[in-house]
Order: C-alpha cells, then sequence, then structure tokens
C-alpha cells in the first residue's frame, strides 16, 4: 500500500525536522534588534579592518593625490596647487563623494601618512544627494610636509601617529 | 494567432477551445534570484517552454576593465558574482599573474585557499537555503543564513567587508590573516560540520522536499556535458569534473578531498535532487580542505612587489578556476598598456541558463522554480 506508506514517512520526516526546529528554542538567537536594542554601538563592535565611510585627516595630507589615481570610480576630487610665492603646496579642494564611493578601500592603500581613512561608520543615509558630497577643505589648506626627523609641532604629532598607526595596523590585523 | 509578439498555437481537443499562454515570470519575482526574466508559453499548468531573458542585468563589467585598469578593475570583480565574490578576486588576480609572470608567495596562496573556501561555503549555504525557502519551506533558510552570518563575521574581520570582499591583490592578497584569527575559524568549523547534519534531518530526507525534487528535470552525463553545465550542476550528473582536482590550480593539488558526484539515491541521476545534495555534500569536502589549509599555513609574505603602474607584456592569458558555481573563466589580452585591451569572464550560471528551456518542457510551472533554484543562479553572474 504505497498510499498509506506516504503519509506515514511524510508524518516522520516532519517531526524529525520539527525536533530540530523545536530544539532552537533552547538555543541563545543570533539576531540583535538592530538599531534600538543593542547593547554597545555596533560602530564599537566592528572588527578593526571594517571599511567605513571615508575620513581624510587634513592636517597630515600631503596632497600626493595618491588616493585620486587609485580610486577607480572618481569619487575623489582633489585641486592641490603649487603657491609660487611661498613653494609650498595648497588644498584648495579635497572631496569625497559618499554616494558613488564603493568602500573598496585601494584609497587609503597608497597613502604615505594614512591621512585618508576608513571609519567604522556606515550609518550614512540622508535625504539629499548634495549632503552625500564631503568636503573637507573649507579654507585653502597648505598641505602638510613630512620632516626628515619626528614630527615635533605637538598638534601635529598625535594625528600623524594615529595615521602611521593606521598604515601598520591595517596590514598587521589590528590589536585594540 | 499573435499575443504580445509571440506566435501562439490554438489547440482544439475534443472541440474545446484552449490556448497557449503566454507568462512572463520575472524579472522583479521573488524566487528568480535577482533579476532573471523567464518568458514561458504555459498550456493551462504544463509548460510548453520557458525561455530565459538574459541581459536585463548587464552591467558591461567586462568594458568597465577597459578603462579602470588592472589594479582598479579588482573590487568590480565582487560584482561579477556577489554570493561567492572570493572566487572572482582570485580568477582576476591569476589570470593578471599569469599575464605578467607573477609568482604568488606561498602563504597568500594559502590566504586564498582559505578565504575561497570560506565563501564556497557560504555560496552553499545561500543557495541550500533558499532552495528550501523556493519550494515553501522557509525554516531552512533561516538556518542556513544564521550560518552564513558566522562566515561573514570571519570574512568581515579578515578584510573589512562582508559581501564584497576586495580582499586580493595582483601579486597575493591584501592583508594578512588577524592574529587569533586561525583559532576563531577552527572553531566556527568544529561548530559547523555537525551543523550540516542538521540540515540534512531538518530538510533534505523530508519526504514532501525529496519528492519536489526527485526525477525533476533529468539531465543526463551526456546531455550536461553537451549543454556545457559546470560545477555543481555537472557533478549532479554523475560527471566526476572538478578543476581544482583535474587541473590543478594554486595550492590544492596539496590538500586531500573528495569529489562528489550525484548518485540518484531517490529518484533518477541528475535529477534536482542530486544537484541540491552535492552542494550539501561539496559543503563537507570544503571543511575538510579548511581545516588542512589552516592547519598548515606557512610562514612568510602575502604580497609580491607589483609596481602601481602595472604594465604586463603584450599577449593574452586564459585562467580556470572552481568557482562556487564551477568552471569560471578569465581571459584577459594585454597590448602592453596600463589598461587591458580584452577582458573575457566565463561563467557557470550562463550555461546553466540554456539548459533551462530543455529540461522545463513538458513540465509543472511551479517546478520552474525547483529547476532555478537547483541551477543556483546568480543573474549578476549571468550577464557580467
Amino acid at each position: 500500500m504505497g498510499y498509506f506508506r506516504n503519509i506515514k514517512e511524510t508524518v516522520a520526516t516532519i517531526f524529525e525536522g520539527m525536533s530540530v526546529t523545536f530544539s532552537h528554542f533552547m538555543r541563545r538567537p543570533y539576531t540583535v534588534q538592530y538599531p534600538d536594542r543593542v547593547p554597545i554601538r555596533i560602530q564599537d563592535t566592528l572588527p578593526f579592518r571594517y571599511r567605513g565611510i571615508l575620513e581624510v585627516d587634513l592636517e597630515i595630507c600631503t596632497g600626493c593625490l595618491a588616493c585620486e589615481r587609485a580610486c577607480p570610480i572618481d569619487c575623489i576630487v582633489i585641486d592641490a596647487v603649487k603657491d609660487k610665492d611661498t613653494r609650498q603646496m595648497v588644498l584648495k579642494r579635497f572631496d569625497i563623494d559618499i554616494a558613488k564611493c564603493m568602500y573598496c578601500g585601494l584609497c587609503s592603500e597608497p597613502c604615505p601618512t594614512g591621512s585618508i581613512h576608513h571609519t567604522s561608520e556606515f550609518e550614512g543615509a540622508d535625504y539629499s544627494l548634495e549632503s552625500m558630497l564631503r568636503r573637507f577643505v573649507k579654507t585653502p589648506v597648505v598641505a602638510y610636509k613630512p620632516k626628515k626627523g619626528p614630527e615635533t609641532d605637538p598638534e601635529v604629532a598625535p594625528i600623524l601617529d594615529r595615521g602611521m598607526a593606521y598604515l601598520t595596523d591595517f596590514a598587521a590585523g589590528g590589536e585594540e | 494567432m499573435s499575443l504580445g509578439g509571440y506566435d501562439v498555437e490554438v489547440q482544439r481537443p475534443g472541440g474545446l477551445a484552449t490556448e497557449e499562454m503566454t507568462l512572463n515570470m520575472g524579472p522583479q519575482h521573488p524566487s528568480t534570484h535577482g533579476v532573471l526574466r523567464f518568458i514561458v508559453k504555459a498550456d493551462g499548468e504544463v509548460m510548453r517552454e520557458a525561455i530565459p531573458d538574459v541581459g536585463y542585468l548587464h552591467r558591461s563589467i567586462e568594458k568597465i576593465a577597459e578603462k579602470v585598469g588592472y589594479h582598479g578593475f579588482m573590487p568590480y570583480t565582487d560584482r561579477v558574482d556577489y554570493v561567492a565574490a572570493m572566487p572572482c578576486n582570485q580568477g582576476w588576480g591569476m589570470v593578471c599573474e599569469k599575464l605578467a609572470g607573477i609568482e604568488v608567495p606561498r602563504r597568500a596562496e594559502y590566504c586564498r585557499v582559505i578565504a575561497v573556501e570560506l565563501n564556497r561555503i557560504a555560496s552553499h549555504l545561500l543557495s541550500v537555503g533558499s532552495m528550501g525557502m523556493d519550494i515553501g519551506a522557509y525554516t531552512p533558510f533561516t538556518h542556513a543564513l544564521r550560518e552564513r552570518e558566522y562566515i561573514n563575521d570571519l570574512l568581515e574581520e579578515l578584510c573589512g567587508a562582508r559581501l564584497t570582499f576586495n580582499y586580493m591583490r595582483i601579486g597575493g592578497v591584501a592583508w594578512d590573516l588577524p592574529p587569533d584569527w586561525v583559532p576563531k575559524a577552527v572553531a566556527f568549523l568544529d561548530r559547523f560540520e555537525p551543523l550540516i547534519d542538521e540540515y540534512n534531518a531538518l530538510i533534505s530526507y523530508n519526504k514532501i522536499y525529496v519528492e519536489r525534487l526527485a526525477n525533476v528535470a533529468v539531465i543526463s552525463a551526456a546531455e550536461a556535458i553537451d549543454y556545457n553545465l559546470v560545477g555543481p550542476n555537472l557533478r549532479g550528473s554523475g560527471v566526476k569534473y572538478d578543476v581544482r582536482k583535474d587541473m590543478p590550480y594554486s595550492v590544492y593539488p596539496e590538500f586531500e578531498f573528495d569529489v562528489p558526484i550525484g548518485t540518484g539515491e531517490v529518484g533518477t541521476v541528475g535529477d534536482c535532487f542530486d544537484r541540491y545534495i552535492v552542494r550539501i555534500r561539496e559543503m563537507n569536502q570544503s571543511c575538510r580542505i579548511l581545516r588542512q589549509a589552516l592547519a598548515g599555513v606557512p610562514e612568510g609574505p602575502v604580497l609580491t612587489k607589483v609596481p602601481r603602474k602595472f604594465k604586463p607584456p603584450v599577449g593574452d592569458a586564459y585562467i580556470r578556476l572552481e568557482s562556487a558555481r564551477g568552471d569560471m573563466g578569465w581571459y584577459c589580452v594585454s597590448d602592453g598598456s596600463e589598461y587591458p585591451y580584452r577582458v573575457k569572464i566565463r561563467t557557470g550560471s550562463f550555461t546553466a541558463t540554456s539548459i533551462i528551456d530543455k529540461v522545463s518542457r513538458g513540465v509543472m510551472l511551479a517546478d520552474l522554480i525547483a529547476i532555478v533554484a537547483s541551477f543556483d543562479l546568480v543573474a549578476p553572474e549571468i550577464d557580467r
């Protein structure tokens, strides 16, 4: 009687599957209630290498344009001109179009000082496309010039340390 | 008569007039796995033909390569097959290395194999889970995605992204394995391997599930070879062919693993169930490879020095590798400049699309969902 055997097998295998499902009532859930009921901010739980929204430390940007050249989708636009009188590199514009950026991380790799880097920030939703364009240069600034010895300026030194640590830690996997 | 531009035959069995219906399934359909459109001619509930309409998701990725250069194309390869992006990364790395004759450090090869096999498990989990969901069992999908989450966490720690990894570079991998990562990966494998049996208890041998898949869309071994099926779809038809075994690349010859094939245990060799169960067994084999690779990661650098202006010599190169969807081919022509002259990507989903029309003739409309799911199609991979 194939008909009754089919019914018997169906019921048996359904109960076999259900026993797996029921065992999950006892296990701890893996899901979290984002964004309302998270014990700590998600940004703080992300691994060191997480590639979030880009940020630029203008204090240590050398204006070498390595990031602009490395970007495959041209979402970074930099205007760096050499001042004829002072013979210094002046940054007039440093824009990153976050709406275009695909978070590949190719720009932060060639940066000599770790000025352009990924943060762990990822909540970038906004109402207009214009606000996605991050303009880092408000007024023209003089680009950073790497010194021969260690950095002496007390304001720039900690930022440069952070940038260089970012470069080395990113390769090593980061120990926070 | 004509209906919507398609010729429709009018049948009159016994004097009663019935018409074949031309239906449009997709592009936005929950079970066509991305945006894939089928033009289905159905007689009642029985399909006369189902023609896949490819090209809806075409993004001209191959053309983009000609503009962004060798290094810049790496993030784009993530988008070729977003479910298993690591093999695509590796493919582009391998073809450029072959063009320029670059030797990859051994540690980098191990990193690549570990990343690719983890990604293969994640891809097969999604395939197995969505197969259950397409057929009407929602629970396996949540179970499969939960384990995929753990793999995503591991890969996120490794390369900083969960889906579009951009982990590999020409000449190696971008970053070394993080400290304490290897024990975590081994702990995941310890937890994951018993869970494969749990999936089998949960869904694989469920009578209703087996009835839906067994003897549906049977593809014989000769047909599978004729239609150029690759990967798990080919092995489901009983052909023992795996690029990792038969044309070894990277460090795969150093690992011991089997190539599971379909045996027709509940129906005929080459039916939907065989293609499904081959994926389940491949996850076991990937775990075996991962254990061997994680235990034997050699010391050394992970990236050879490659100039930022990468200019391979004039010539062309073709490489093959086993992605999660089978034999993947990468062809690149270089004219000696900074930009590739031509890039061609050959993918498993595209070849699987060609046989859908043949196997779906004369089966029920609802079985088309099972057929599409069993081929594990990823729509962006079809069109590139």
